[in-house]
């Protein structure tokens, strides 16, 4: 208490850490990472997937404690892994994934998490309503404090996340990856929020993904790869958008070639994939399908942009046959499947890569080879006897694995020792596999990193040229519009507008909105 | 293969900590552990008779406990083996009374019939529930197994009871001897074969059949299951009826075999004890044969052990209890304790 | 009726009270099957001290002490030895009834039951017709009772604790970013349910009863466990949920006085697990679309024991 301490004195930096290294088992997460960010600006760290980003922001907030090394923070020494320390540091954390427990309301979320003084043993339901009422003004007020966080917007989640981060007067904010869930218009709304807060004097350090993103709010930018710092802090002015991508792919990455692919084209059949006025129930998440005209021709790939949430998860479902469909049909290849279970309809050739990777494109407990080896548990049987050959399953797996350069020591390895982008590539590698007519591509890049997305890219158009259907649900209007031979928006679980090339991007983004009509 | 050593060698080393909490707590008793340990030896193994009477102690472990098997393969903690075996061997028992006078094959056969077919609807009920609204299996086969003991509470005690019985505990009436696959060891060729060749199915079925690979597909995880086309809901309740069934399977041979009639909660423990058989066994057709013997000799012992101590048969409840709550710790946990990659959230 | 309200307060104690130390496990995110192992554990712990000593207060507080420590032993087998929490709880209460039953031989010599004239008090008793046979013949545990579910209901629903120990188990992660150690909250929420639980087992052995019987508690533990699901989690709803199965167990044994001619025994003493099915599904569907809600959280919920 004697040394007076002003945290945005000139020369001291707010963040400072000296040679942090961190280790998972043989797998080196940090290695030697030093970095000093100087008050009052916004700063980003960028890299690719397991470059480190996450562990680093965990370490400098306290919540991992780190192997070697040392963090200060507003000139404070701060005792590894301590949060609390770090936090009466004046040092606040936006997590990647969301770190309100979904079942509480606004006033109890913040409570729990928010580092206010003050609070006393007991509360009464009116007292903490007063306590945060202030806080949650700008979104939404008093009114929302009672409400639970699972039925919050995405948007209003993220924004609480900030709202509980500066609650207790934190002079340093860290945001990992928080535009990943986000629409464009969030993120330009969360960017504005963020210079509003450098305004204050508060410094701020964000991971970001996209370097669109990194140009448009950040004063200076710092690279990792493989654990190490390879780049900055450098400010944004100093450094090209070229120096920038050399230093996150890094020297001796070659690009992959397109791996290539094999597939049945519908000789007689043109249309590969129709759905006539199909109609589906509403799920908790998402509205329900009304009335949705779609169809894949053989060799396009047919975009569906939208703002999350808008229905895309009930098509993707609809389409596999994992929500009933309450009126109208699905047509695969010319045939009738609208009350088909998923095995037949895989059988006709429809394949999927599926929104979340990690929960439903694999299962990360069990074996690379049963991963691999998934969709043929469903095949047609060719033999009387219903014996099978597990050596001879090991092997094809491993071929198939192998050509499409899955890097992996064996295939009785679990699949969640895979990297995100061999996960995506173990995926395609099965559902790619001869006798594919259409492929539904949900999110098909999502958190992947620069060289795996570009991969995942050319994969998919060497699909389209060999003459099969494809059928891309992304995000990301970049994507859409570097792959899509057409995009249609889906809005409110209907399509609401059609685009071909050249794409007018403010044209889209007003549909997804719902400002065209 | 180095991690499956590492999981043998770890569940034995338990299995062992176990066992001399168990011998400490003995000791503490005022037991002498040695005569107790030679007592075990005896019982399961040296004594006459002793190595038939744990291979008949070991059967129903052995049967109930291939099903827990199955079960865990697909992710389903179906414990509700003791209630599947005793309405097995409640429907065997009637189906044998009500047509005394049959041809004894036939009899034998409908009556395993009808214990099979009561095993698996003891456990389908569950499982229904389970995959068509996910309803929690745990607690259901758990209150079904209650059920199934008052089931054979009822029949012992009221409509088949032996009105002749003396004992203090109600008992049915004892089955024609030309029914009986056994004499009164337990232990028989038909036995041995019947159970050997049902472990050898099921080895194969789990092993070396797409549906297997298809119920280890929905236990790792059944959404990415349902999203490669695998029918989960078909898959799940296929699994709890064959679980269901072997347990039925073991009522119906129990009646058969070694018992000749029903009593009034016979072998309170078997469907815990094969819960723990599995475990031990590591969840592995092989694995579970072999703890199956050791516990069947186990079992044989504590009977036998009165002869030589004093020691209550409790203690191998006791027992039973220390490798349940032992045997499914795992020794990385304890390794990467500080740093796991779990404490790391999952990224993309 | 009287008697039947009398009977179902009585049946119902031991259920509550088991219940609400079944809502502090599950509040912390543990499927805790070990109760019923704990239960009879403080009924035998009970009995013997205070047989042993003499005094019911001693034995009481040496069943809270038992338990608790052997809860500390499954938080450490199931935290930071990463046991498997159904098997192990499964295991504690297989501990619990072989352990007692075993104690009861090798320290007491006996088989079966011990009886002891040491008693809980009964503040109010002697009243043998109207109304106030309901409240007669009670143990101060009994009276007791509604205060120790309402002080679990403010701590778990009105305490920055409850907050904490509902963020450790329904979502670690937010837990840690509040500077809490989840394994520390499901540390502290088994040591209390352990205690509840010795009092829900010396209820039974010194409140209700002059005895420990072996096998006393009879399922009773899992049942408490369904009313934990039944009540919704929530200390109160768990409460009535273990109120209503102790009216469903008088029911029981009343009939077993009135109408065992006519309906047998044991279809009368299924009622309660029949019930108790009916209730996990009911309470499965009610909480499944909670459940739904969330689900966009199961994949960043961490596996964390």
């Amino acid at each position: 208490m004697t040394v007076p301490s002003s945290p945005a004195s000139a020369g001291v930096p707010a963040v400072r850490c000296r040679s942090l290294g961190v280790s998972f088992g043989s797998v080196r997460a940090l290695h030697r990472v030093s970095l000093d960010l100087a008050p009052g600006r916004i700063h980003a760290l960028v890299g690719q997937n397991g470059a480190g980003k996450t562990t680093l922001a965990k370490v400098l907030g306290g919540l991992q404690a780190p192997d070697t090394g040392d963090v200060h923070i507003a000139g404070r020494e701060i005792p590894p892994g301590d949060v609390r320390a770090a936090r009466a540091a004046g040092l606040a954390m936006v997590h990647q994934h969301f770190s309100l427990p979904p079942s509480f309301t606004v006033a109890e979320a913040l409570e729990l998490t928010a580092a206010r003084p003050g609070g006393r043993p007991l509360y009464r339901r009116n007292e903490l309503h007063r306590r945060w009422r202030d806080d949650v003004a700008e979104i939404g007020g008093e009114a929302v404090l009672s409400t639970r966080i699972r039925d919050l917007p995405v948007e209003t989640r993220q924004s609480l996340e900030i709202v509980r981060a500066m609650a207790a007067d934190a002079r340093i904010l860290m945001l990992d990856e928080p535009t990943a869930l986000l629409t464009p218009a969030a993120i330009d709304a969360l960017f504005e929020r963020l210079r509003r807060l450098r305004e204050d004097g508060v410094t701020i350090l964000v991971v970001l993904h996209k370097l669109r993103e990194v140009a448009a709010v950040a004063d200076t930018v710092s690279v990792l790869r493989d654990g190490e710092l390879v780049l900055g802090p450098n400010e944004m002015s100093e450094v090209s958008q070229g120096r920038l991508s050399d230093a996150i792919v890094g020297p001796a990455s070659q690009a992959d070639r397109a791996v290539g692919v094999e597939a049945a084209p519908g000789a007689e059949q043109q249309t590969l994939l129709e759905l006539a006025r199909v109609s589906s129930r509403a799920s908790a998440f998402e509205p329900g399908l009304g009335g949705i005209d779609l169809s894949v021709e053989a060799g396009e790939i047919v975009g569906i942009a939208g703002v999350e949430g808008n229905g895309q998860r009930s098509l993707v479902s609809v389409i596999a046959g994992l929500n009933a469909v309450t009126e109208g049909s699905v047509l695969l290849g010319g045939t009738d499947v609208t009350r088909a279970p998923p095995a037949r309809r895989r059988r006709r050739g429809l394949r999927l890569v599926p929104f979340d990777r990690n929960s439903e494109g694999i299962s990360r407990r069990a074996p690379l080879w049963l991963n691999q080896s998934a969709l043929r548990l469903i095949g047609r049987r060719r033999r009387r006897l219903p014996l099978i050959s597990l050596r001879q399953y090991k092997r094809q797996a491993a071929t198939e694995m192998d050509q499409w350069r899955v890097r992996y020591d064996a295939v009785t390895q679990p699949a969640e020792s895979l990297s995100g982008g061999n996960v995506q590539r173990l995926i395609l590698s099965r559902e790619l596999a001869p006798g594919l007519q259409v492929l539904v591509a949900a999110q098909p890049t999502r958190g992947l990193d620069f060289s795996a997305t570009s991969f995942v890219r050319r994969s998919l158009r060497g699909l389209r040229d060999a003459g099969a259907g494809v059928l891309l649900v992304s995000s990301d209007l970049d994507e859409l519009f570097e792959l899509s031979d057409r995009v249609l928006v889906i809005y409110g679980g209907r399509i609401v507008a059609g685009f071909e090339a050249p794409y007018e991007r403010r044209a889209v983004g007003d549909a997804m909105t719902g400002a065209r009509r | 293969m180095t991690g499956g050593l590492q999981r043998v060698a770890s569940t034995i080393l338990l299995v062992g900590v176990s066992f001399l909490l168990t011998a400490l707590i003995l000791w503490v008793s005022g037991y002498r552990v040695g005569d107790v340990f030679s007592g075990v030896i005896q019982g399961s193994m040296t004594a006459t008779g002793a190595a038939t009477s744990s291979i008949r102690w070991a059967i129903p472990l052995l049967l109930i406990g291939m099903g827990v098997v199955i079960g865990f393969r697909a992710g389903f903690f179906n414990i509700g083996g003791q209630g599947q075996f005793y309405v097995g061997a409640c429907s065997a028992l009637v189906v044998t009374l009500g047509w005394r006078g049959g041809p004894a094959p036939l009899v034998v056969l409908c009556g395993t019939l009808a214990a099979v077919i009561a095993g698996l609807t003891w456990s389908l009920l569950p499982g229904y529930l389970r995959v068509r609204f996910g309803t929690d299996e745990v607690l259901t086969t758990l209150m079904m197994s209650f059920i199934g003991a008052l089931v054979l509470q009822y029949l012992t005690a009221g409509p088949l009871r032996n009105p002749s019985g003396t004992g203090q505990t109600a008992a049915s009436e004892r089955i024609p001897e030309a029914f009986r696959i056994t004499d009164s060891s337990g232990v028989s060729a038909t036995v041995l074969l019947l159970v050997g060749g049902v472990a050898v199915l099921v080895w194969l079925l789990l092993e070396r059949t797409r549906f297997g690979l298809a119920m280890t597909l929905v236990g790792r995880n059944p959404t990415m299951a349902r999203w490669q086309g695998v029918d989960v809901r078909r898959v799940g309740l296929v699994n709890f009826a064959l679980s269901g069934a072997l347990a039925g399977l073991a009522g119906a041979v129990e009646l058969y075999g070694p018992a000749g009639r029903l009593v009034t909660g016979f072998s309170p423990e078997v469907g815990f004890t094969a819960v723990v058989v599995a475990l031990v066994g590591l969840l592995s057709v092989g694995g579970t044969v072999v703890a199956a013997v050791f516990f069947g000799g186990l079992q044989s012992a504590i009977l036998f052990l009165p002869i030589v101590t004093d020691l209550p048969p409790p203690a191998l409840v006791l027992l039973h209890g220390m490798v349940a709550f032992l045997v499914t710790v795992k020794f990385r946990a304890v390794r990467l304790r500080r740093t796991g990659p779990a404490s790391e959230a999952p990224t993309g | 009726m009287e008697q039947i309200l009398a009977t179902t307060l009585r049946s119902a104690a031991p259920l509550v009270l088991v219940a609400t130390a079944g809502v502090f496990a599950f509040r912390a995110g543990i499927f805790h099957l070990g109760l019923e192992g704990l239960m009879i554990t403080g009924a035998f712990t009970t009995v013997a001290v205070a047989e042993a000593t003499g005094s019911v207060e001693l034995g009481i507080l040496a069943a809270i002490g038992v338990c608790m420590a052997l809860s500390a032993v499954y938080w450490w087998v199931i935290g930071p030895l990463g046991a498997n929490v159904i098997i192990a709880g499964l295991g504690l209460t297989s501990i619990g009834l072989g352990g007692t039953a075993f104690a009861l031989g090798a320290i007491f010599d006996r088989r079966g039951s011990l009886f002891t004239d040491v008693v809980l008090p009964r503040p109010v008793s002697g009243i043998t017709s109207g109304p106030g046979v309901i409240v007669s013949e009670h143990s101060i545990l009994v009276w007791l009772t509604p205060l120790i579910v309402l002080a679990a209901w403010v701590v778990l629903r009105r305490s920055r604790f409850g907050l904490r120990l509902a963020a450790a188990g329904e979502y670690p992660f937010a837990a840690r970013t509040a500077g809490v150690n989840p394994s520390i909250m499901r540390l502290q929420a088994l040591l209390i349910a352990g205690a509840l639980c010795a009092l829900g087992g010396a209820e039974l052995s010194v409140g209700a009863l002059h005895n420990f019987t072996e096998n006393m508690t009879n399922g009773r533990g899992f049942i408490a466990f369904v009313a934990v699901i039944f009540g919704a989690w929530h200390p109160i709803g768990a409460a009535f949920a273990g109120l209503f199965f102790g009216f469903a167990d008088a029911i029981g044994i009343q009939s077993q006085i009135n109408i065992t001619e006519r309906v047998p025994r044991e279809f009368v003493l299924m009622i309660p697990f029949v019930l108790t099915i009916f209730a996990v599904w009911l309470g499965g569907l009610w909480r499944r679309r909670s459940l739904e809600a969330e689900a966009g959280y199961a994949e960043l919920r961490e596996p964390d024991y």
